[in-house]
């Protein structure tokens, strides 16, 4: 095979003295999917910039094509024809398709006005050429994240590169969403282009790669061929230790009645139902998940049982006490929640990490203050955070950092551990894992497990089906609004799951 | 009739400062930049309009001078918020206090006088007779006979409006304010767009400034902008910056500043009539922030 990019022996250090790539090399080939997978900080996106030019790099050097280059800004490595799709889409939704694609290289006529007739045509025929199925009148706030993905992959044919990278495209898809893309990235590979695909999903890039490069801790750990190597395999690679793929749930007897949802419904504004006579219960020492197809109204539920939003019919009840009408605080003292967004509800990313680890607790535990609630104990602050960091190896550099310095899995500790450290009988958590890499994955699996041990009541909402059936005793699937299923894991295949989450079946 | 004629010219007169300004800030407000320094850039071009003018014996130099003087609170801006990436809130507030301060400073410096310097020697931007229109009852005086830089404006508003949505600048000025990590990575440098669109909205602030103190009155007179350049904010913001929207809504305050000169001939206090802009635009935004809480109940 002829090396189309060769990297050769790269550094990058980030000031003081993050070494975030390790004398790296390697090499791709013209007309090959070519995945790099490494847990979350492995180095795989950073590397990926230096070769975009997004990011400068200390030494080593690249070859393109033969020739020596080094890259300044992004605009050079599209001219060269490399381009790079981000994990946030950086599109205008306001505007439409052909805008965003011509946006930057418009053609114009006299006085300076857009031959928007040229522009729609061109766009057009390149939609055509690499069958995307795309509007090119359309605006992009009314498409859907897939399409939007599309018309940003389109921008960089527009330009004419031949060296697609791709950060982690599949994050933002529905699992439904994902074979399509699959599907085109493999026809653009078979007409001559090189996909670099970033992930650290292994299922996914066994599927799609020609070859699979990974990554730990900054270092090339080796590039396989796709065909020769399994995912277990690729995991221990990436970890750098044994990952089990199986579940380690033993048998557990379930206790009283803690949480119950009696007949909820929940109206929008415009009088379309998002939550339709839903009812369930959580027993103490139980794992129920919710799975379903985003929007069938996981979320509603959620805010519902939070007290973020006011179901318009029915009650929420935990240990028999009705929480339907209580504030927010008062729920929180039976509710431990690990809500679905790290960053916004979960924590304050700029606050410090000791505070962060202290929310709630500030309020519910009087340790915390003196002088009745008006100042806090920072000495007992301190302790907390740092027991909490001694149980839950938290990796951080001080209690004082930003929060936003950790790592996801590390936030995704501290959030977890606050939440367990309540002493409350029920535990929300609403994806708790997603965006992790598999060894936090695993962790987070192993402290859900543990809570069941502790006899808590456990409800699990998660869009991956294969963790609802690693730690989930009974799996409720949810269709527009509905619980269309309830479903005991040891009797049921994810088959029958998905049927469920995609039809609603009701006979079976 | 001719009552109602002196109401639209007095409209016309009053509109044009306003919509010249609010053009000028539609650039940044669809750039992405929070200027808030049209004040300022305003009544720096009042200011130094008359100064040109005065000195030069020129309306040209006059009209010159301003837009230059305009040109530096812009310069200065982009110095700070979009090279140093000061807050635009912040600069905008300095900016409109510094070019209050440096014009009354200049004021009692070179003409010696406060409050109010006027003089025989400052020559004003002369009105224009179009022919044959001119002679059409009732239309003929109100679309003939204005200043020219009521006419600058009107052509400024279509010119906008092209510049905007037609053209290669207009679809890279609007991406810039929409999202402007997007048009950087289109390779277009965002931070030149938005200096670009901070000299256009000096140049026709320029324009609104002079016509001010070389136009609807022949004087400078300290703080004489009296909030239009807030004014012309608000309207921008009422109507998204569509200059067609932006040039109805200069005329309904331009209306009910030419009430307010209109009513003191009727024996209405001063101090009540020159209230009536101002109060037109509280109204206007609580008619505004209404409707669009209506939208958003209907959308959620």
């Amino acid at each position: 095979m002829n090396d189309l990019i060769a990297l050769h022996n790269i550094v990058k250090v980030y000031p003081p003295n993050v070494l975030a790539v390790d004398d790296v090399s390697v090499s791709f080939c013209k007309g090959e999917i070519h995945s790099i997978v490494g847990e979350n900080g492995a180095g795989k996106s950073t590397l990926m910039k230096l070769l975009y030019g997004l990011v400068p790099f200390d030494s080593g050097r690249i070859e393109f094509g033969g020739v020596n280059v080094r890259f300044r800004k992004p605009g050079d490595a599209i001219a060269m024809g490399i381009g790079m799709v981000h994990q946030e889409i950086v599109l205008i939704p306001q505007y439409s398709v052909w805008e965003n694609v011509v946006l930057g290289a418009e053609p114009v006529r006299t006085l300076g006005r857009i031959d928007s007739r040229t522009a729609i045509d061109a766009v057009r025929s390149k939609i055509e050429e690499f069958q995307f199925n795309l509007d090119p009148l359309a605006i992009v706030d009314d498409i859907s994240v897939a399409a939007r993905q599309k018309v940003e992959i389109l921008k960089l044919l527009f330009r004419n590169v031949s060296v697609l990278i791709l950060d982690e495209p599949t994050a933002v898809l529905t699992p439904q969403e994902i074979p399509q893309l699959f599907a085109e990235l493999k026809r653009l590979r078979d007409r001559g282009h090189t996909i670099l695909f970033i992930s650290h999903r292994l299922d996914e890039v066994l599927e799609l790669s020609d070859r699979i490069t990974i990554m730990r801790k900054g270092r090339k750990v080796a590039t396989v061929e796709a065909s020769e190597t399994n995912k277990e395999s690729l995991a221990t690679m990436m970890v750098g230790r044994q990952v089990i793929f199986t579940s380690k749930r033993t048998p557990h007897q379930r206790g009283e009645l803690v949480f119950e949802a009696q007949h909820v419904d929940w109206e929008r504004g415009d009088g379309l139902k998002l939550l339709d006579d839903v009812s369930f219960s959580v027993h103490a020492g139980e794992i129920v998940g919710i799975a379903g197809v985003e929007g069938n109204g996981q979320f509603e539920l959620v805010n519902s049982i939070m007290g973020l939003e006011q179901p318009t019919r029915g009650s929420f009840l935990v240990k028999g006490k009705d929480i339907t009408s209580l504030s927010i605080l008062e729920r929180r003292k039976l509710i431990s929640f690990v809500p679905q967004d790290r960053g916004k509800m979960g924590a304050s990313l700029s606050a410090s990490i000791l505070d962060n680890a202290i929310m709630t607790h500030h309020r519910l535990e009087k340790r915390f203050s003196r002088w009745h609630g008006l100042v806090l104990d920072y000495r007992k602050a301190r302790d907390f955070v740092d027991m909490l960091k001694e149980r839950f190896s938290v990796q951080m550099a001080s209690r004082q950092s930003d929060f936003r310095s950790l790592s996801g899995g590390n936030q995704q500790k501290v959030i977890l551990a606050r939440e367990l450290l309540l002493a409350t009988p029920f535990f929300l958590m609403d994806q708790p894992t997603r965006g992790l890499d598999v060894g936090s994955i695993e962790y987070v699996h192993g402290e859900i497990l543990a809570m069941r041990e502790a006899d808590r009541a456990v409800l699990l909402i998660s869009a991956d089906l294969e963790e609802l059936f690693l730690v989930a005793d009974r799996i409720l699937v949810m269709h527009r609004g509905c619980i269309v299923a309830d479903l005991m894991t040891e009797k049921t295949t994810i088959e029958e799951v998905g049927a469920y989450m995609l039809g609603g079946r009701a006979s079976a | 009739m001719n009552v109602l004629i002196g109401l639209i010219t007095g409209m016309i007169s009053g509109a044009t400062p306003i919509l010249l300004a609010a053009l000028g800030g539609t650039f940044t407000f669809y750039a992405g930049v929070f200027n808030i320094a049209m004040e300022g850039m305003m009544l720096m071009a009042a200011f130094f309009a008359v100064l040109g003018s005065f000195f030069f014996h020129s309306w040209v130099i006059g009209l010159a001078f301003g837009v230059l003087g305009s040109l530096t609170l812009a310069l200065i801006f982009i110095l700070f918020s979009v090279k140093l990436e000061t807050d635009e809130f912040v600069t905008g507030i300095a900016l409109n206090l510094f070019a209050l301060g440096i014009t009354t400073y200049f004021l009692r410096q070179i003409f010696k006088v406060k409050g109010v310097f006027t003089s025989k020697s400052i020559v004003p931007v002369p009105q224009l007779h179009i022919p044959f229109i001119e002679k059409i009852p009732f239309v003929g005086p109100v679309l003939s006979g204005r200043n020219l830089i009521v006419y600058i404006a009107v052509i400024a508003t279509v010119f906008c409006y092209y510049l905007i949505f037609k053209t290669r600048f207009g679809l890279r000025l609007r991406a810039a304010g929409y999202n402007a990590d997007s048009l950087d990575s289109s390779g277009v440098r965002t931070s030149r767009i938005r200096m670009q669109a901070l000299l256009l909205c000096a140049l026709f602030c320029g324009l609104g400034g002079a016509f001010l103190s070389l136009g609807y009155v022949t004087l400078f007179a300290e703080n004489m902008t009296a909030g239009r350049g807030w004014i012309s904010l608000a309207a921008i913001i009422l109507v998204d910056g569509h200059p067609y929207g932006i040039a109805a809504i200069s005329l309904l305050f331009g209306f009910f500043d030419g009430l307010g000169l209109f009513l003191q001939n009727y024996g209405v206090a001063s101090q009540f009539t020159a209230m009536i802009p101002y109060i037109a635009t509280l109204f206007a935004l609580y008619v505004y922030a209404q409707r669009r809480r209506e939208k958003k109940r209907k959308r959620v």
